[in-house]
């Protein structure tokens, strides 16, 4: 146990071997340099982490058919995607096709960092018909057009409807008062202690969007037609809903307590271990649920928003171009075109990449005609149901006051809802400091 | 071995020039230029461009960037979230600095012993410093989750707790688990800065002092402790500072959650700089926090100073 | 030394015990969840030992071949995310950062710091100053500057970039460490070797490097350690696998909505295994370089 330094020997081998080791590397650094060819048009194309493999192989098919476009693709965690982006698109590195979402298509065109597609593709027009309600809103500012879609699905009510039978229900609640009794009832008879789980955790985007849900599915808004808040109401659906919430967790105990560190992924692997009975979470999760690895697989069902409408969000992510490309001349904007066409439209009649995500992840789709081609029926009905998402797509509606400081109020408003639902702040208060931001940012972004 | 490569190498030497001052400067601005280029290029340029960028309003998804003399700074003091995130940060550091030096002491004193087998705790006690916050911080995630972490299964199983523990849910809670996890990663450093103080420490003083009856705590208390004075101070000094610009540990296990309980004052710039993407605002707080920074590498420079006077 | 009673030494041992167990513990729990399915580590409470351990979480990993358990499925989404995949490129590029900045600290960082503890001209305090200085940045105020000179480099996204920032960070403390180093050493040797007609170069390269060489393995298990680690310039200043180091790629991975516990456990095995054993091996350098770089002289 001595703390002296070492013989000379042995650290001058160790010496050498770093110089050497050091040397490989910069080789090595130098060695995989980027090399590209001038006959061909290179795009650039940025997407959040998710399944990069099966968007490498799409972009493989895309450049078989397009030889002359090359299309590089560079991916970032989707919980930093808003703030990477940004950051590239301010510092001088945007790409040329990019992923978007609903919440940040007022930002993103206020910065004036992507384009409208209509002004360079008339053609793509024409898929808007055959686009859900809540998918061409969310793609559509001012009367222009910014996006073609990736995927577009609704926040649904999910629940174990194993458990609910064994608590001694039938079918699945109705009201957020139902889903109260029938949790108590779970709680009762020792099936599940914690019955109810939403990612609360404080990084996590999706808990603004599954708030908007509840609030929809009582009939309530959270901003009227001008987009100023009306969530701060005395009274309103969305204060009724966030006392509802802080109820459950501090008065009933029917809310997971752990949703304070849960994001999306371990609310669904806790359901999915049987620890838990109704989520509210983007479709998609119930195909994880009855046909992934869990415990409790097959035992999902999806619900109608509980309340009193029985409205949701319906919510669309698109591949927009970016402004970038729309200055880099006629043969970019050709080639995004092409790319916009492969993926978000049609190619030979068909939606070949929205309904591969159908296929093979369970994604929803903003295309609705897609719902009659019998594959994607057959590939739904095994762990959802067609009819019911139907009449749930039907009942969506997009999010209210996207305004281009959406995304930031979005940040704030996260953490009151948090707040309110811990017990530490009253709703009535949480609600009234996410309107006060609000104003605050109104006022920042209108100088 | 030197003496003998310098002679072996007498062949290569070659008489000296005259001239020679210009040379020796020559060589000496000849060996600091690149570092001196580097260091300039990637911290004296962003301290200028942030310090100027600090007196502008410049959020990244507003157009314009008009100067605003100090009106960044001024928001930032007065800004209600600056304030409760500064109180986490005291609160952080007030529990984290002698939470890690104690530990590191105890640790240190601990392998002092002479104990056999104990050589191999003396390896293991570099590990948790030397991997990636990030992957300790996921690891440490998985073990705390209140739906299925590893410790509350393990409790459980032992019947220590009827159910499970959010860890990370309580606002508490979770600050202290934030807390004790940093002090996981940080304590070995600690450990290694002790235990060379411990080894410089004369085995006759200790000896002496229990040849006169003193006790095991009147021993340390007496005559360890006085001459660990230095790397005590520097240990709460290092600690402080890196427990003021945290950051790793937080994303990855709560986000600054639940509400804004593990909210730091780093953590806050960054949700201010890259969330808000206000950069005015969020180079100011930087720059506030440099301010405190700078006080304690100050003290801290003093204390090695003195140290070396000392020696 | 006087005899221990032996209560005394067990109440040691048992000290140590528990010592060795807060440290192994969280490691042995990330490398058991990487030998099982995730359902196993789901249950309540999870089995101690995993009751049939399998590598099948690595295999899928280096190999692409899908684990048993998760075959019987109609999809292709679920609990192994492809993103897994791209683990190994991580690695790589982690080691290759982290070994350019080795490179650029021992050749740059010496010559530097051999200048500035041996020889006497205006300037040297001014300069070592603010070398030193530059490390009291806050590197949140830095991040976006700093991007932007990646790109006017054409350094984004790239692993040059990586090491350009990340040698900038580390060579202050590798100027402090070896500069105090050379300083300690007798300068008797290096006198009589100019004296004898040696060129300064000549008498760090014969004289001074071989006597420095433990301080140089201590500045490089730092440089190594800390560009190895490095996460929120790794996170802003990469976006493709050709340059993103192993800490943004699991990061990302454990919020995949894909990905299963056990292969977020095999990204943290992966991702520490290179740093343990570094750190075994240069124990003893980073130990006394930590000692001399914090309190010596």
């Amino acid at each position: 146990m001595q703390n002296t330094w070492v013989g000379r020997q042995p650290a001058r081998a160790l010496l050498v071997l770093w110089l050497v080791a050091g040397v490989a590397a910069v080789a090595a650094v130098g060695a995989t340099a980027r090399t590209t060819s001038a006959s061909t048009v290179d795009l650039k194309f940025q997407v959040w982490s998710y399944s990069i493999p099966t968007i490498q192989s799409n972009i493989k098919r895309f450049q078989t058919l397009y030889p002359g476009v090359k299309v590089n693709l560079s991916d970032t965690s989707w919980f930093d995607y808003h703030d990477v982006m940004a950051t590239k698109f301010t510092g001088g590195s945007a790409p040329d096709i990019a992923y978007s979402s609903d919440h940040w298509l007022r930002e993103w065109v206020a910065a004036n960092w992507i384009a409208p597609l209509d002004k360079y593709f008339p053609q793509f027009k024409q898929y808007q018909k055959e686009w859900a309600p809540y998918a061409r809103e969310g793609m559509t500012l001012d009367g222009h057009l910014y996006g073609l879609p990736y995927y577009a699905d609704l926040i649904d009510f999910l629940y174990n409807a194993d458990q609910v039978k064994q608590a001694g229900f039938n079918g699945a609640p109705k009201t957020w008062d139902d889903v109260r009794k029938i949790s108590l009832a779970l709680k009762q008879k020792n099936i599940v202690q914690y019955p109810l789980n939403i990612p609360l955790k404080k990084d996590d985007p999706w808990l603004i969007e599954i708030f908007y849900a509840m609030v929809y599915g009582n009939g309530g808004h959270m901003f009227d037609k001008n987009d100023n808040p009306v969530f701060n109401k005395p009274g309103s659906a969305a204060e009724k809903m966030l006392q509802w919430l802080q109820n459950a967790r501090t008065k009933w105990k029917i809310l997971d307590p752990a949703g304070p560190e849960s994001a999306e992924p371990d609310v669904v692997k806790t359901m999915g271990g049987g620890h838990s009975t109704f989520t509210v979470l983007a479709k998609y999760n119930l195909a994880e649920l009855n046909l992934g690895q869990h415990k409790e697989a097959g035992h999902f069902k999806l619900a109608l928003m509980p309340g009193t409408t029985h409205s949701t969000v319906g919510f669309v992510r698109f591949y927009a171009m970016t402004a970038n490309a729309s200055k880099r001349g006629s043969d970019v904007t050709k080639s995004v075109g092409k790319f916009l066409q492969y993926f978000g439209g049609k190619t030979g009649g068909k939606y070949a990449v929205e309904k591969r995500w159908a296929l093979e992840k369970g994604l929803g789709f903003a295309n609705l005609p897609l719902y009659n081609d019998p594959q994607i029926k057959k590939a739904i009905n095994k762990w959802g149901s067609v009819p019911l998402e139907q009449s749930q797509a039907k009942l969506a509606h997009v999010k209210e006051g996207l305004t281009p400081f959406w995304g930031v109020w979005d940040i704030s408003a996260r953490e009151q809802l948090d707040k309110a639902i811990l017990g530490q702040e009253s709703p009535r208060a949480a609600l009234k400091n996410m309107a006060d931001r609000w104003n605050q940012l109104k006022k920042q972004y209108k100088r | 071995m030197a003496t003998s490569n310098a002679a072996a190498h007498r062949a290569r030497v070659r008489p000296r020039r005259p001239g020679g001052r210009i040379a020796a400067r020559l060589y000496a601005w000849g060996t600091l230029t690149p570092v001196l280029v580097f260091v300039a290029l990637f911290t004296l340029f962003p301290f200028f461009y942030a310090l100027v960028t600090s007196l502008h309003r410049y959020v990244l998804t507003i157009p314009g960037k008009p100067y605003v003399g100090l009106g960044n700074y001024r928001t930032a003091l007065s800004d209600a979230m600056v304030h409760s995130s500064a109180r986490t940060s005291l609160i952080f550091i007030a529990a984290a600095v002698p939470l890690v030096t104690v530990l590191g002491l105890g640790v240190a004193v601990l392998l002092n012993q002479r104990v056999k087998g104990f050589g191999i705790l003396l390896v293991l006690v570099l590990l948790p410093w030397s991997v990636p916050t990030v992957s300790a911080g996921i690891m440490w995630r998985l073990l705390l989750h209140g739906d299925f972490g590893a410790i509350d299964g393990f409790l459980y199983r032992f019947h220590a707790i009827d159910s499970y523990v959010q860890w990370l849910s309580g606002s508490k809670l979770a600050l202290m688990s934030v807390i004790l996890v940093h002090a996981w990663r940080e304590f070995p450093l600690p450990v290694i800065l002790f235990l060379a103080g411990l080894q410089t420490i004369p085995p006759e003083l200790t000896e002496a002092a229990r040849l006169d009856r003193a006790s095991a705590w009147q021993r340390f208390r007496w005559v360890t402790l006085p001459l660990l004075k230095a790397p005590l101070l520097i240990v709460l000094v290092y600690e402080t500072i890196v427990a003021i610009s945290v950051f790793d540990v937080v994303y990855v296990l709560t986000g600054g959650g639940p509400g804004s309980a593990t909210t730091l004052y780093s953590w806050y710039t960054y949700t201010v700089t890259f969330k808000f993407l206000d950069l005015g605002m969020g180079a100011a707080m930087s720059f506030l926090m440099a301010a405190v920074l700078f006080v304690f590498i100050l003290l801290y420079m003093r204390i090695v100073r003195l140290r070396e006077a000392e020696a | 030394m006087s005899r221990r009673s032996w209560w005394h030494t067990a109440l040691l041992a048992l000290a140590g015990v528990v010592l060795a167990l807060v440290i192994l513990v969280p490691f042995g729990f990330a490398v058991s969840a990487s030998l099982q399915t995730e359902s196993q580590l789901i249950e309540r409470p999870p089995p101690l030992v995993p009751p049939s351990p399998t590598i099948d979480n690595y295999r899928y990993v280096f190999t692409g071949q899908v684990p048993e358990a998760y075959k019987q499925r109609a999809l292709l989404r679920g609990s192994v995310t492809q993103e897994a995949r791209v683990l190994p490129k991580g690695l790589r590029n982690s080691f290759l950062v982290a070994l350019g900045v080795v490179l650029v600290n021992l050749t740059f960082g010496t010559l530097a710091s051999y200048t500035f503890a041996r020889q006497r001209f205006r300037g040297k305090q001014a300069a070592f100053g603010f070398i030193l200085a530059s490390r009291l940045l806050p590197t949140m105020a830095v991040a976006i500057p700093i991007f932007e000179i990646l790109r006017q480099l054409d350094l984004l996204d790239s692993k040059l970039g990586l090491v350009a920032i990340y040698s900038a960070f580390t060579l202050p403390f590798t100027i402090w460490v070896l500069t105090l180093y050379f300083r300690s050493l007798p300068p008797e040797m290096e006198e009589a070797a100019r004296v004898d007609g040696c060129t300064r170069f000549g008498a760090l390269r014969y004289v001074a490097l071989p006597l420095a060489a433990p301080g140089l393995a201590a500045v490089g298990a730092f440089s190594f350690l800390f560009s190895y680690s490095e996460f929120l310039f790794a996170l802003f200043t990469t976006s493709t696998t050709h340059a993103k180091t192993i800490p943004v790629m699991i990061s990302a991975i454990s919020v995949n909505p894909d990905a299963s516990y056990t292969l977020v456990a095999v990204g943290i095995v992966m991702s520490i295994a290179a740093p343990v054993l570094f750190a075994l091996v240069f124990r003893r350098y980073i130990t006394s370089g930590l000692v001399a770089s914090l309190t010596r002289r």
